[in-house]
């Protein structure tokens, strides 16, 4: 299984909470992206909000309970980061972005058991034939249920 | 009597054949989903909601309404057989369900679980019919003040309520927010946060965001902590349970009816909190509460009322305020707006076929579950023995399909894998997503009242604490979070969580 640790910090063993201490790492990363996102758009005045005052403020309130939760980590214990596995989340979401690529250039007869089986590998449990046989059963169902009983528009075969 | 010919006008559109028909079929998909751990009402309303453009919009509430409702009566069935919740609300039932499950005593738990549910349903109907017309009109009453206070109040609840650290339930509304920032601004139309990608100029799409967090990052998550699944085997037994359970179980139906229904109407999704509160004082009150996780029917009946009365006393801020309360009455928004409807005061008004034939339909619905549910037993028991390892390819394939149709671009589907990954790392660094959806879904609306009211006000804050009604609103928030940060009742919050 591909596992990688995230850089938990425990430099000194000073961080007490890990967990909390990246997760206020990654709110104060989402807060600065926020702020340079939002840096040319003008503020206004209390009176006339211009766009730029609300997204600014939230991301400084965002920065700052990021900063609490990273300064909490110091203090009290808590939980440990857990191992990030990649066999899952590249998987599942590459299935999904298979199936964004497909549906439109091949349509879902393609799209369909392509996704699902790229998927089913994102367990050890998986079974070569059986997930084969099922995703082709289960596009089948989906075409009769999606097109032809509720009549979505969905390219079911769109190179032809 | 007013009322009384509001509800035979519900009743009357209710029960034209094709809402009957749309409530079966919303009742049926919604055990079905509440039976199958890992999806929930959230995911399947979004996939659904493309379907529902062809219908009536009447038709079309019915039938996702039922499906909400319905996943209350499915999840119980999970909980006693299997468990494991099978939904987020029958968290609780697991404890004393399959213990009585474990005892031969599957059917009575089953049954008493529909009972009180069925119950719930009935009383919360007619909550919703009594407190509908006088909420309408005190929503007249609201200026963009009020309305801002009001959400505030909303999204301090759900911080209060949410599980875990309170400082990261803050930063999830924060970052919900945030993420309802980005998009066309809405008066001066200048574009925001979008990185120039023009599908982000209409800002983000909630169901897209919503399949993201609680769609795929939900099989991310199972696959990484696979739950150990023990379907009881041998007979479940007599579903009818015996007088005495019935005399056992009346208070706790009737007081878990209460309390769910009451947290119900809260903003801020206090639905999910019912059950929980049920079982705490249902255990707190007992004689001998040692009986407590070893198969007592009150911690069976208490919560699983106390869940049903909530998911239907939810509709009440929606369907009177205009403001969903959590992220399915957030879908739910979707779906009317979808129909030219704008949710709030105006609704009942505008619209009474649609508000009181909602209302019927829900006491229809719950019928309908009691009596469709109990003899389907077994088919959600064999569909429990699926193995996850075909369950979430199909999770899947449903999800795709389901974004691909809401607007026919391949592009969506590519934004929730994005919000898939997303949702992975906060949970990893232990964020619950919940309360970012509800931040997300009031965001827009939150802008939008805060500027009218600073405008009217010529920019000042104060009209928020001057003008009565919401400076009440507001205190009534700042109360509510120095109370959860109190070191004493902190403990008792976790506490009951922990239970």
């Amino acid at each position: 299984m591909t596992t990688m640790d995230k850089g938990a910090p425990r430099a000194g063993g000073a961080v007490r909470a890990p967990q909390d201490f990246a997760a206020g790492l990654f709110l104060m990363a989402v807060a600065a992206l926020a702020l340079w996102l939002s840096s040319d758009l003008p503020l206004g005045t209390m009176r006339a909000m211009g766009p730029g005052m609300l997204p600014r403020a939230i991301a400084v309130l965002v920065g700052l309970s990021g900063l609490v939760l990273a300064a909490s980590a110091f203090v009290s214990d808590g939980e440990a980061l857990t191992r990030w596995h990649l066999r899952g989340p590249i998987l599942i979401l590459g299935a999904v972005a298979v199936f964004a690529l497909t549906i439109r250039t091949a349509g879902l007869i393609v799209a369909g058991p392509a996704s699902m089986i790229i998927a089913s590998f994102a367990t050890d449990e998986v079974r070569w034939k059986e997930a084969v046989i099922f995703s082709v059963a289960m596009t089948a169902g989906c075409i009769l249920l999606f097109k032809v009983a509720l009549k979505l528009p969905i390219p079911v075969i769109a190179f032809m | 009597m007013d009322l009384f010919s509001n509800l035979a006008l519900g009743f009357a559109t209710a029960l034209s054949l094709q809402n009957l028909a749309l409530c079966f079929v919303g009742c049926m998909v919604g055990t079905l989903i509440g039976v199958l751990p890992g999806v929930g009402p959230i995911a399947t309303i979004a996939i659904l909601l493309p379907i529902t453009f062809g219908l009536d919009p009447t038709g079309a509430l019915i039938m996702l309404a039922g499906i909400y409702y319905g996943a209350q009566y499915g999840g119980s069935t999970t909980a006693i057989l299997v468990n494991i919740p099978g939904e987020a609300t029958s968290v609780v039932t697991v404890l004393d369900g399959h213990q009585m499950a474990r005892q031969g005593r599957a059917g009575a738990a089953l049954g008493m679980a529909a009972i009180g549910s069925f119950i719930a349903g009935c009383v919360a109907t007619v909550v919703i019919a009594a407190l509908g017309a006088p909420l309408t009109k005190l929503a007249l009453l609201f200026g963009p003040a009020e309305y801002f206070s009001l959400m505030v109040m909303g999204l301090v609840f759900a911080v209060v309520l949410a599980r875990g650290s309170i400082v990261k339930a803050i930063a999830m509304i924060l970052a919900g927010l945030l993420l309802s920032t980005v998009g066309t601004d809405l008066e001066t139309g200048q574009e925001r946060m979008t990185l120039g990608i023009q599908d982000l100029s209409d800002g983000i799409d909630f169901a897209v965001l919503a399949m993201g967090l609680f769609g795929f990052a939900e099989i991310l998550r199972n696959l990484e902590s696979p739950e150990a699944r023990d379907v009881v085997k041998g007979s479940i037994g007599r579903l009818l349970p015996t007088a005495a359970e019935f005399r056992q179980s009346f208070w706790p139906i009737v007081r878990g009816t209460g309390l769910g229904a009451l947290l119900g109407i809260l903003p801020g999704n206090g639905a999910v909190l019912g059950p929980f509160a049920s079982y705490t004082l249902e255990k707190k009150i007992a004689k001998d509460p040692r009986r407590f996780g070893r198969g007592a029917i009150e911690g069976v009946a208490g919560p699983e009322s106390a869940n049903n009365a909530g998911a239907q006393t939810a509709f009440i801020p929606l369907l009177t305020l205009g403001i969903p309360p959590n992220a399915v009455m957030a879908l739910m928004v979707g779906a009317m707006t979808i129909h030219g409807i704008i949710p709030g005061p105006q609704v009942m008004e505008k619209n009474p076929t649609l508000f009181w034939g909602m209302v019927a339909s829900m006491w229809i619905g719950n019928l309908m579950l009691l009596v469709i549910n109990l003899p389907l037993i077994g088919l959600w028991v064999r569909l429990l023995k699926v193995p996850y390892r075909l369950m979430f390819p199909a999770i899947l394939i449903f999800c795709c399909i389901g974004i691909y149709s809401i607007n026919n671009n391949p592009t969506d589907v590519m934004a929730t894998a994005v919000f898939g990954l997303v949702g992975y790392v906060l949970f990893k660094l232990g964020f619950e997503p919940a309360p970012l959806l509800l931040g997300f879904v009031l965001g827009k609306l939150m802008e939008e009242k805060l500027r009218q009211a600073l405008i009217l006000s010529r920019g000042s804050f104060s009209t928020f604490i001057e003008r009565p009604v919401s400076g009440t609103l507001l205190a009534v928030a700042v109360v509510m979070l120095v109370l959860a940060l109190l070191p004493s009742i902190r403990k008792g919050r976790d506490e009951v969580f922990t239970e």
